[in-house]
């Protein structure tokens, strides 16, 4: 394949002259250009697509069927009477008491236009052209020329209808080439094209202070707060020259290792990255975490996106022997899959096929091309054509996990330790009897002991299969693909494996290039992915660029100029600003697809630097309701993994070191003890890594595994690993109080920052208190604050001086039970937790290791961490 | 107004807060806010969803296969180019462990193990033409619960609680109850997927704190917590003060105090000491078989009768693929006294005409096995062309079979449906239209059903 053609990325815009007004409109003509077409995208999936299984007995593919009628038994068409057929009284939704509203959705209801063709051609004998008939007329011009919308050549779709069907052209928006828009005024160009499209007499906020901005900054860039040292640093530099000033900082910040990491969080929600497998036996994938520090390695060194794209997709056929090039392709298999013994191979593969197609669809593309798997897509110019040819592109694709050895850029701790431990359980016998307890600790006395020796077995053996997968952790593989035997691909009718269509030969989104062929690549069993990774990766396609620079401003600001950063197709939120949008693809592609300058320019704007506060709040509610004008920066609640990052970073107990084998932190108990569902038992406990180093990793680093969500993390809106995420949600729900306020993790951390306030500010509660609100809130308590907070300590001092904490050991051990399927009835067993019965176990500080005033001053922490000024950015 | 609806009348006035407090000041109502179904003239306002993990099945359970008896152990193979491991090799026709009666005046087929049941089977409508799509558990579950077979999508709750919100906003609008071992797939299943989060199913845990966090850690005292409380209300409000524009601040704090006033009221509605001796009894909490599912499902009358909108209770257990005569035996008389005690404790309340029972697993079973144990171990393996479901209570047919299965109960054969029509049926009884109950989402309407589908009116009174 050659990138000649994507040179030449022009719709086939109409272009006839209008010889007739559309009343003079031969009838044969309406029906050939309006009716038929409305009736295939709106009536024809109940009335006809199906022949045995038609709606109401109605037949709609054919005049003969509709005046017939369905199961009314009256006609449904009377040729000449508008006003006397069922069909247009459906349609108008205005007789619901005779003639139920159709189509039924109200989503789908006819628009006026449509509604008034139907009556028109109705009134004029409902003519029914034949198909040759109906072809000529297509081939003619077209009376409704540019007004009704443009055409866009594609490989064709499954009927002439689909392929010669016309789209408004503002609902083409993103396929349409990028050109670079002239900057409207002089200055930084964002201000200038947001000043452009600022609703008149709305005045912008004014610009936020030090402390906001460096705040705002350093969690936006990093997902970690400021210390009070670097906030006490920038704002006296501020206060010298705050542009000087703020520039420095941005330069500090992207350089920090931490970029890589909250960048990187961002990315695996939308490549729905975990370390598990999903469904029923949510196998480990031990080497997944290579895959996650490979994309917080692009990030940190600037890897320019068109070769992150490229190695992503088919890093294995360019590069074989590079590392990254290799780890990149684990993108291809990030979603969930499984093969069971009640799966059908072909059916499994093809769910294979369909998820990866979407993926990179949506990833980089921002277009759901599963959309187009079962019919031609209903609103975009893809084919189902398209959707089996780009699938062709992965049919030679099979996985691998490759030898591929450590590198001297990856952490490599605990590897050893964590193989040392897998051989250890693999030998050891994790799981007995509750017969083993004594008696008073058992949960009963009598119990069927045929059903726990059969659930015994299932217990054990899971166990080995899931110490197997994690034992492979030492091996150094990499998650990622090969070509292997080529599967045929066809068109499968209705999606369904078991109707497969004509074969298609491998290629890429056709719209652009106007023709099938144009858009082909090779036929080779390697190279497809490489030409597929070629064409998304480059200056003339569309969509990329527009794609990830609409991602990014999202990362900074919240929200998205194209409010759909998943779906740029029709239906999505078309763009707020679309020469913004444009001006910034433009100038990142003409920036070697550079990250870190995309960040500078955004972050020198003075859209991004503005207060939260406005000026005439009054002003702005009536002028902007929906916020999309930036004339004020839109505070945001820190996500799940800030969250919990912060407190780690405010407590002092945070280990910063980057990458490696996935950690365990601590999560809910009750949760981790709970018996996970796999494949007819359960998978072993979740213990905690033992040592409070390996525990207090980043949020990024810990173990993803689908059935077992951390639920606070859960709680705190982290989206699910399932389905790509394009916008995080960030509604307040009262769990997140528990969880906040309740949860003995949580207590920890509050306990862990008052021994760091202790120890930092030794005897001086003042001193303590105004540190305290430092690390949190980086500023320093007022008067009131600091009484109520001293009044505070002191109330609590006193009832911590007469109470003893209750202490509360970690489990040695957990007792479990389940149905067993064989028997129908309940079996228990022990389950011994290796980590939190063996010497290495350093449980966090916890009430009864502490004195009074540390716990007192814990009470404080714990308010904090809990107050809307920690938990929100302004 | 009845009685009911004014009791809820004064417990939402005490609770001006939804349990899931929406932080618009505009929507200070909250998200769970009692609304108007699309058809107001349905009966069922509540719905209980008695989940049977694992496949149950239909030949031995409400539809007898005497055709089985001839073929008993008789072999054959599957011929087709889609066979999975299990489906594939030598198969083996099992007939039903079970003997079967017609139970009721209407003369509902039961196996022998539904001793209860029997006594409401004029309530029950049986139906037989249901078919799954998937054949794995996780997937087939999340089918059930979501409609879509991937996972991610809101559950039916989910969608049941978005569209006629909750009569109790001081508790969840959608309840989970869990075994101590969540289902294949995990939470998944009561996901509100891409529906706000206040739609979430809210489990009501099996074992240890009901609600994760409900309460704080052992050793922290009720006056410690509240001057905790206190203290973060007086640096938010002084916060607040300084930021009137952002209004997430105030409902963010209304939400901390709706969270101490649940810590304080869940505990007396878990707590069945307060339901009397005779009930307990008629549950079947006096007995070990019963008493885990039993537990569940008093609690969950306790929940709908304080308007909680839909109440999902599990167990699980009933993939059979081997001594299906033990295990599933064990597996209906584990639910059967429970469920009629629930059928008929709804009904001397009155709450039975107003609440849509649902029973039914994530697929059926196979007339069929492999070799399995040498004709001891027989049992039976998945299978999604069939499958055992019945629907009791508001708007629904009583006393009814509907829909059948071929003569040795591989595929649905009569009122055929899919489970997205099934799912717009449940949705209609509850008064809600499938195609207007839609969410728009990553640019696109979504709804329950996925792509619309046919009401199967055959169930519907």
């Amino acid at each position: 394949m050659t990138n000649k053609y994507l040179m030449s990325l022009v719709f086939a815009w109409f272009s006839v002259c209008i010889s007739f007004s559309a009343e003079e409109v031969p009838s044969d003509v309406l029906f050939a250009r309006k009716i038929q077409p409305l009736f295939k995208v709106k009536c024809l999936t109940c009335h006809g697509d199906n022949p045995e299984k038609l709606k109401g007995d109605l037949d709609m593919r054919a005049r003969a069927g509709l005046l017939k009628g369905g199961e009314s038994e009256e006609p449904a068409l009377i040729p000449g009477k508008a006003m006397a057929s069922p069909l247009y009284l459906a349609v108008t939704r205005a007789h619901e008491a005779d003639w139920s509203a159709m189509p039924p959705k109200e989503n789908d209801k006819l628009s006026a236009e449509q509604i008034g063709y139907i009556k028109e051609w109705i009134t004029a004998g409902a003519p029914w052209p034949d198909a040759k008939r109906v072809a000529v007329i297509l081939k003619e011009a077209d009376p409704w020329g540019e007004t009704d919308g443009v055409m866009v050549k594609t490989s064709g779709g499954l009927d002439a209808g689909w392929t010669n069907r016309k789209y408004d052209p503002q609902k083409l928006w993103a396929y349409q080439p990028v050109s670079k828009p002239a900057v409207p005024a002089k200055g930084h160009p964002i201000d200038a094209f947001i000043n452009a499209r600022l609703p008149k007499g709305l005045a912008v906020a004014k610009r936020a202070g030090a402390v906001a901005l460096i705040r705002r900054v350093t969690y936006n860039l990093t997902g970690l707060p400021p210390t009070p040292k670097e906030t006490f640093e920038f704002v006296a530099a501020w206060e010298k020259d705050s542009k000087t000033a703020w520039m420095a900082l941005i330069d500090r910040l992207l350089a920090s290792p931490h970029y890589g990491e909250q960048m990187a969080r961002h990315w695996l929600d939308v490549v729905r990255y975990a370390d598990s497998a999903g469904f029923s036996n949510d196998y480990p994938r031990p080497h997944a975490w290579r895959y996650r520090d490979y994309v917080v390695r692009a990030f940190n060194t600037d890897k320019p996106y068109d070769q992150f794209v490229r190695e992503q997709i088919a890093g294995d056929e360019m590069k074989p022997d590079d590392a990254d090039h290799v780890i990149a392709t684990g993108f291809l298999r990030m979603g969930p899959w499984e093969h069971t013994a009640m799966s059908v191979a072909a059916v499994t593969r093809q769910q294979y096929l369909d998820d990866v197609v979407n993926s990179v669809g949506v990833t980089f593309l921002a277009n759901e091309l599963r959309c187009a798997k079962c019919h031609d897509h209903k609103f975009d110019p893809i084919p189902t054509k398209d959707f089996y040819r780009m699938q062709a592109v992965f049919g030679s694709l099979s996985f691998q996990d490759r030898k591929l050895p450590w590198q001297k850029n990856e952490n490599l701790t605990g590897i050893k330790t964590d193989r040392e431990r897998y051989l250890r359980l693999q030998k050891t016998k994790a799981i007995r009897s509750i017969t083993t307890l004594p008696e008073d600790d058992r949960p009963v006395q009598v119990f069927d002991r045929e059903s726990e020796k059969i659930g015994h077995g299932k217990v054990n053996r899971k166990r080995q299969q899931q110490l197997n997968y994690q034992l492979k952790r030492s091996n150094p593989l990499a998650f990622s693909v090969a070509n292997g035997a080529n599967d045929r691909i066809h068109i499968l009718k209705g999606g369904s494996i078991e109707s497969p269509q004509a074969a298609v030969s491998p290629g890429v989104l056709s719209l652009f290039a106007g023709s099938e062929k144009a858009a082909s690549v090779t036929m080779e069993k390697s190279g497809r992915r490489t030409e597929l990774a070629q064409w998304i990766a480059s200056k003339n396609n569309p969509l990329t660029a527009r794609v990830i620079v609409n991602r990014v401003w999202q990362w900074h600001f919240g929200q998205a100029i194209a409010g759909n950063p998943n779906n740029f197709g029709g239906t999505g939120k078309q763009p707020t600003h679309p020469e913004l949008l444009d001006w910034l693809a433009a100038t990142f592609m003409e920036e070697g697809w550079s990250f870190k300058k995309l960040h500078r320019i955004i972050l020198t704007s003075a859209a991004y630097q503005r207060a939260v506060a406005h000026p005439t709040p009054e002003n702005m509610a009536e002028l902007d309701p929906n916020k999309t004008s930036y004339a004020v920066f839109t505070p945001r609640r820190l996500t799940a993994e800030e969250l919990r990052d912060a407190m780690l970073a405010v407590s002092g107990e945070l280990n910063r070191a980057l990458g490696g084998i996935p950690a365990h932190p601590e999560i809910n108990e009750e949760v981790a003890m709970q018996p996970r569902h796999i494949m007819g038992s359960v998978g072993p406990a979740y213990q905690a890594d033992p040592k409070p180093a390996q525990r207090n990793r980043r949020t990024l680093y810990a173990e993803r595994i689908r059935t077992l969500a951390d639920p606070m993390l859960e709680v705190f809106n982290k989206p699910g690993p399932d389905v790509s995420c394009e916008r995080r949600e960030t509604a307040t729900i009262a769990p997140q109080a528990f969880t906040l306020m309740n949860s003995p993790i949580n207590h920890a951390r509050a306990l862990a920052f008052a021994a760091r306030l202790e120890k930092e500010k030794p005897n001086n509660l003042n001193l303590q208190i105004v540190r305290a609100f430092q690390l949190t809130f980086q500023r320093q308590p007022s008067p009131a604050e600091m009484k109520f907070c001293r009044d505070h300590i002191a109330k609590s001092l006193a009832h911590h001086q007469v109470t003893v904490p209750m202490k509360v050991e970690s489990p040695k051990y957990v007792i479990r039970q389940m149905v067993e399927e064989m028997t129908g009835l309940d079996f228990w067993w022990v389950e011994d937790l290796d980590i939190y019965s063996g010497n290495e176990y350093e449980p966090d500080l916890k009430p009864w290791d502490a004195k009074p005033h540390a716990r007192a001053l814990a009470e404080l922490c714990l308010v904090l961490f809990n107050s809307n000024e920690f938990v929100y950015i302004y | 107004m009845n009685r009911r609806e004014f009791i809820y009348g004064v417990n939402g006035g005490l609770g001006a807060l939804a349990f899931h407090s929406m932080l618009r000041a505009e929507e200070t109502k909250g998200p769970l806010v009692p609304k108007v179904a699309h058809f107001p003239q349905a009966k069922a306002k509540r719905c209980i969803f008695l989940y049977m993990a694992g496949g149950p099945s239909h030949i031995d359970t409400f539809d007898p296969k005497p055709k089985l008896k001839e073929l008993h152990l008789k072999k054959f193979q599957r011929q087709s180019k889609f066979l999975s491991a299990m489906g594939s090799g030598e198969r083996y026709y099992v007939q039903s462990p079970f003997g079967f009666r017609k139970a009721g005046q209407s003369g509902i087929d039961l196996c022998e193990h539904w001793e209860h049941l029997a006594d409401v089977a004029d309530e029950l409508c049986v139906y037989r033409g249901c078919q799954a799509e998937s054949i794995n558990h996780p997937t087939a579950n999340y089918h059930m619960n979501t409609g879509n077979r991937f996972g991610g999508d809101p559950a039916i709750g989910s969608w049941v609680t978005y569209g006629l919100g909750s009569e109790n906003q001081d508790l969840p609008g959608f309840v989970v109850l869990p075994e101590v071992a969540y289902p294949q797939g995990g939470a998944a299943n009561w996901s509100n997927g891409y529906l706000p989060p206040h739609y979430q199913g809210t489990t009501l845990r099996a074992k240890g704190s009901p609600i994760l966090d409900l309460h704080p850690p052992k050793g922290v005292t009720r006056g410690q917590q509240r001057s905790n409380l206190d203290l973060l209300a007086q640096l938010n409000q002084s916060h607040a003060a300084k930021r009137p524009g952002h209004k997430e601040l105030s409902a963010r704090m209304d939400s901390y105090e709706l969270a101490y006033r649940m810590q304080m009221k869940v505990p007396g509605i878990l707590d069945l000491g307060q339901e009397k001796e005779t009930t307990r009894e008629a549950y079947g909490l006096n007995e070990d078989r019963t008493k885990e599912f039993g537990r569940r499902l008093l609690l969950s009358r306790r929940l709908l009768e304080r308007g909680v909108r839909f109440v999902q209770a599990y167990t699980a257990g009933w993939d059979s693929h081997d001594y299906l005569a033990k295990s599933h035996s064990e597996r209906i008389r584990s639910v059967d006294r429970p469920i009629a005690a629930l059928l008929k404790d709804l009904k001397e309340r009155g709450m039975l005409e107003d609440t849509l029972v649902v029973w039914c697993g994530e697929f059926g079973r196979t007339p069929d096995n492999g070799r399995r144990g040498g004709g001891e171990r027989l049992g039976r393996d998945h299978n999604k062309n069939a499958m055992p479901i019945f629907l009791a209570g508001g708007g629904v047919k009583k006393g009814h079979i509907i829909g059948a299965t071929d003569e040795i109960g591989e595929t649905a054969t009569e009122v055929v449906h899919p489970i997205r029509d099934f799912h717009i049926t449940l949705l209609r009884l509850l008064g809600l239209d499938d195609n207007k109950l839609t969410y728009f989402h990553g640019g696109r309407f979504k709804q329950l059903s996925q792509t619309g589908g046919e009401l199967i009116k055959e169930l519907i009174a």
